[in-house]
């Protein structure tokens, strides 16, 4: 019987996975990564917390969500470092010239020449420049191109390619019953009604599965106008129909009143 | 899931872990972790509690614990270390014990204290996510998480190592504030994954 394989500084890989479970990075400088997702370390390796000190110039450079910064720490020095994620799937990407925008509790680590920024999608956070970045996933990541429809959740995240919209499949909710159904349940839905519709040159990640990753605080965007999710309402546009009260609302657009 | 072949022998399990066997098997709860009177008397005393049940008779046993990934042990003559919570099943020839393990367990949120698996044979180890093996030499020492620390071998000198400053007080600490740090000869036995710990939320 042949026993583990057994790793030592030496034999652990350099930037890349010692099993589906757990990556190694070979650290000469620095790294971000979310906090509480080393597991070991060999070498000399510092983890500070992010805020004001002497990291403040990295941190300016390559970290664009002032409120978020709780949940990540810099880890600097020489050595090899173990990454894993509550026995999820990991895996790195390199990034050249591009940019990802991937779901917050999905991204474990990058580079710092990497720059991380919020998304204007809600949950999402974006990684613009060159070089490597570890994310977990529910299963391995399958990698399409668009045009594609997929499931909200099963995306993890997208690169190179326009954000996405929503897609609605009521071809078969139409008309007065069809409305009765989508509004009432009755008859049933099938549960995919809903996709995130993809177009344009790039890539879409996937994971194969429906369980999404527990969502990460992105930070709080700024109360500004014209700010989705920013907390300030847009004006509101001309004369509507007048709207029954309660939520009938729906049921009037819903049969094309 | 692990599936132990018996010819009149018996194996050390974790009780209930016992998932579906084929032949004659007869299953005795053991008191006390099978250690006796005194082995009993420790773990009460100490906490590291560990209800063990042996397995004797011919055919195939198989274990599980909720889902979790299985690590065989080969052990001859060393000693291994590992949480009470971790340990699946073992040989009846290796004898189990307590030890005092300091302030590490305190970190872990494990207790003070950690069984000991000693002398020839087989132990299986449970570990969320398949465990990495790490080899521990005199020019470079290892530090782990201690949320990730499953067992270790060999001849290793542990001891906490904090990194808590006065910006952890500020709320800016790092989350890796607390490491164990292996020193000596040895292999270590990590999870890819991270228990809940009190170390790890500062």
């Amino acid at each position: 019987m042949t026993g583990p394989v057994i790793h030592d500084v030496h034999t652990l890989p350099a930037n890349d996975n010692v099993h589906a479970y757990a990556f190694s990075v070979d650290l000469d400088g620095r790294w971000f990564l979310q906090k509480g997702k080393m597991i070991a370390y060999y070498g000399q390796i510092d983890f500070h917390g992010i805020g004001h000190g002497h990291l403040e110039g990295l941190i300016a450079g390559s970290f664009h969500s002032p409120l978020h910064a709780a949940d990540w720490v810099v880890a600097e020095g020489r050595g090899k470092m173990l990454l894993a994620d509550r026995s999820f799937d990991v895996n790195s990407y390199d990034l050249d010239e591009g940019n990802l925008t991937i779901r917050s509790g999905n991204l474990l680590a990058f580079q710092p020449s990497l720059s991380l920024k919020q998304s204007i999608i809600p949950g999402f956070l974006t990684l613009i420049g060159t070089g490597t970045f570890v994310a977990a996933s529910n299963g391995p990541v399958v990698f399409v191109e668009p045009p594609i429809r997929v499931d909200p959740q099963a995306l993890v995240g997208w690169a190179d390619c326009p954000s996405p919209c929503h897609h609605y499949d009521h071809q078969y909710l139409r008309g007065f019953w069809g409305g009765l159904r989508a509004h009432t349940g009755i008859g049933g839905a099938s549960g995919e009604e809903h996709q995130f519709e993809f177009t344009g040159a790039g890539t879409v990640l996937l994971q194969s599965t429906e369980q999404v990753l527990p969502e990460r605080e992105t930070g709080a965007l700024p109360a500004e106008e014209g700010v989705p999710g920013g907390g300030v309402p847009a004006p509101e546009s001309g004369s509507q129909l007048p709207q029954l009260p309660g939520g009938l609302g729906g049921l009037q657009r819903r049969f094309g009143l | 899931m692990l599936a132990v072949d018996l010819a009149g022998d018996a194996v050390r399990a974790k009780n209930g872990a016992m998932v579906a066997y084929d032949g004659q098997m007869a299953f005795k709860k053991m008191t006390g972790g099978g250690e006796g009177l005194r082995g009993m008397v420790t773990r009460r005393l100490t906490g590291e509690q560990m209800a063990v049940m042996e397995v004797k008779g011919q055919g195939t046993c198989y274990f599980a614990d909720r889902a979790t990934e299985i690590n065989l042990v080969r052990l001859q003559g060393e000693k291994l270390f590992v949480e009470a919570s971790n340990l699946l099943c073992t040989d009846a020839a290796l004898r189990t014990g307590t030890t005092f393990t300091g302030l590490r367990g305190a970190s872990q949120g494990n207790g003070l204290f950690t069984t000991t698996v000693e002398g020839h044979g087989q132990a299986a180890l449970t570990s969320d996510g398949p465990a990495v093996v790490l080899r521990v030499t005199r020019e470079y020492p290892l530090q782990v998480d201690p949320g990730a620390y499953v067992a270790h071998t060999g001849q290793l000198k542990q001891h906490l190592q904090s990194g808590v400053n006065f910006r952890t007080f500020l709320g800016e600490g790092s989350g890796e504030a607390f490491q164990l740090r292996f020193e000596g000869e040895g292999l270590v036995y990590v999870q890819p994954s991270e228990r809940t710990t009190v170390g790890g939320e500062v």
